[in-house]
């Protein structure tokens, strides 16, 4: 709790929530940690059914609950199991992606990505690009998640009353 | 065109094709407002002018029900202008509306004005002048249009830095009071159980903050995307003068950019964002 007080503040750890679809990306991710592909653990996964139940509250209720970033991974396109649920996913994530660019958010901390199950390597890689690149960006902007600590509500309501 | 209007009114009313016409009246302190004629000796009360820029078809959605058990669904005439029944061509491509229950009274626009007589914002940028749905059309449309089909000012406000944008739009949404008018007054929301009011999955709490304000007005421009007329019902109903048609605009911009030249209510297709890929649209790839 004090630690964002302490002059030597520890190194940003990026907060990132994965969706997956449970037939392939979910199991490139069980694959890649039986394989033992070095993947950082800052992702936390949670299994969809298709990627096109990601719907775009779940990546903003994320957003607003701490998340630095969200990664959507769904099966290649034509490879859905649900023959078209990636469809969606792939016309609605860029469409979000620009509205959040349109907002002043960073739209890189939106990744679309599609990892087949037999693809545990490209998935080890993803995470690690992607924990990368939001470990660049540094965490989210306070304005737009609820705050972490009073110090940060405080700082926010500053922001938004000057 | 007023008394076509009336007497369009009034047959439709005696004859019992129609249990209800929605139109305009002139509210006691002058302005426009909408009213609900049930009987024919009323129909005078109906009127058409420049400042009837609220759309009716909001109020279909209320309508397209039986009001109880049994009871046939009601019928209802509609004074709609072009924008508004590109409204109607969304419910119907959604199976809200009963075609057969609803008669459209089409009336011709020659673009609405704002309270100080300015066109307003949105009547600049619509070329169309009589509606593409209609039962009985009044009116002749205005012979030269001047407005412009165009993203102008959508293009101007991606033009600002980030930063800029990112401030604009923290200070015009933390105005939010969350009184759900924009919602209420938007044809396009109809959903029985509002997500951003359900109190089982609290998807947006119930703070009057930031996250929950950008979360709200994020997610209903989203459900709006490839449904969105621009009739700006939203921002006019809008307390604190918050200008969604920014938001609504930038939506209906990028798909008819990306997803080849769509837009909403023209025709019986629905939104690209529900329907397979074919091919056409400039994002199928991986976003990184």
């Amino acid at each position: 709790m004090n630690e964002s007080n302490t002059a030597a503040q520890p190194a940003f750890e990026p907060k990132i929530v994965a969706f997956m679809c449970n037939w392939c990306s979910y199991a490139a991710a069980d694959s890649a940690g039986v394989a033992r592909f070095k993947s950082p653990p800052n992702v936390l996964p949670v299994r969809v059914m298709c990627s096109g139940r990601v719907s775009p509250e779940l990546i903003l209720k994320a957003f607003m609950s701490g998340a630095d970033g969200v990664m959507v991974l769904g099966c290649h396109i034509g490879d859905c199991h649900y023959d078209s649920g990636n469809h969606r996913t792939a016309k609605r994530i860029p469409l979000l992606r620009n509205l959040l660019i349109y907002m002043g958010i960073e739209p890189d901390r939106l990744r679309l990505d599609w990892v087949s199950a037999s693809e545990s390597p490209k998935f080890a890689q993803v995470t690690r690009d992607f924990v990368d690149d939001i470990r660049k960006l540094g965490p989210l902007d306070a304005p737009f998640r609820v705050p972490r600590s009073p110090v940060e509500g405080a700082a926010r309501e500053e922001v938004l009353h000057d | 065109m007023i008394e076509e209007l009336r007497t369009k009114a009034r047959e439709l009313l005696t004859d019992g094709t129609v249990d209800c016409v929605i139109g305009y009246e002139i509210a006691p302190r002058g302005d426009v407002r909408p009213v609900f004629i049930y009987d024919p000796a009323e129909v005078d009360r109906l009127v058409f002018n420049s400042r009837c820029d609220h759309n009716l078809v909001t109020y279909l959605n209320r309508r397209n029900k039986p009001p109880k058990r049994g009871a046939p669904v009601p019928t209802t005439g509609i004074v709609v202008k072009p924008c508004d029944a590109k409204s109607i061509q969304v419910l119907l491509n959604e199976h809200q509306v009963d075609r057969d229950k609803v008669t459209i009274i089409g009336v011709a626009c020659a673009g609405m004005v704002d309270a100080t007589g300015a066109p307003e914002t949105r009547c600049t940028h619509c070329l169309q002048r009589t509606p593409l749905l209609y039962d009985v059309l009044l009116g002749d449309p205005p012979e030269s249009v001047d407005a412009a089909d165009s993203f102008d000012d959508i293009e101007e406000f991606d033009a600002l830095p980030p930063e800029e944008r990112r401030a604009f739009w923290l200070r015009e949404l933390n105005r939010c009071i969350r009184c759900y008018a924009c919602r209420q007054a938007c044809p396009g929301c109809f959903c029985d159980v509002c997500e951003s009011e359900r109190d089982d999955s609290l998807w947006i709490g119930i703070a009057d903050d930031i996250p929950e304000k950008a979360f709200f007005h994020i997610t209903r421009a989203f459900h709006l995307a490839g449904r969105c007329v621009e009739c700006n019902a939203c921002e006019l109903v809008c307390p604190m003068g918050i200008p969604l048609s920014l938001l609504n605009r930038k939506i209906v911009e990028e798909i008819e950019h990306s997803m080849g030249g769509f837009r909403a209510g023209i025709s019986d297709e629905p939104t690209p964002l529900v329907t397979k890929l074919t091919g056409e649209e400039e994002i199928n790839e991986v976003h990184k």
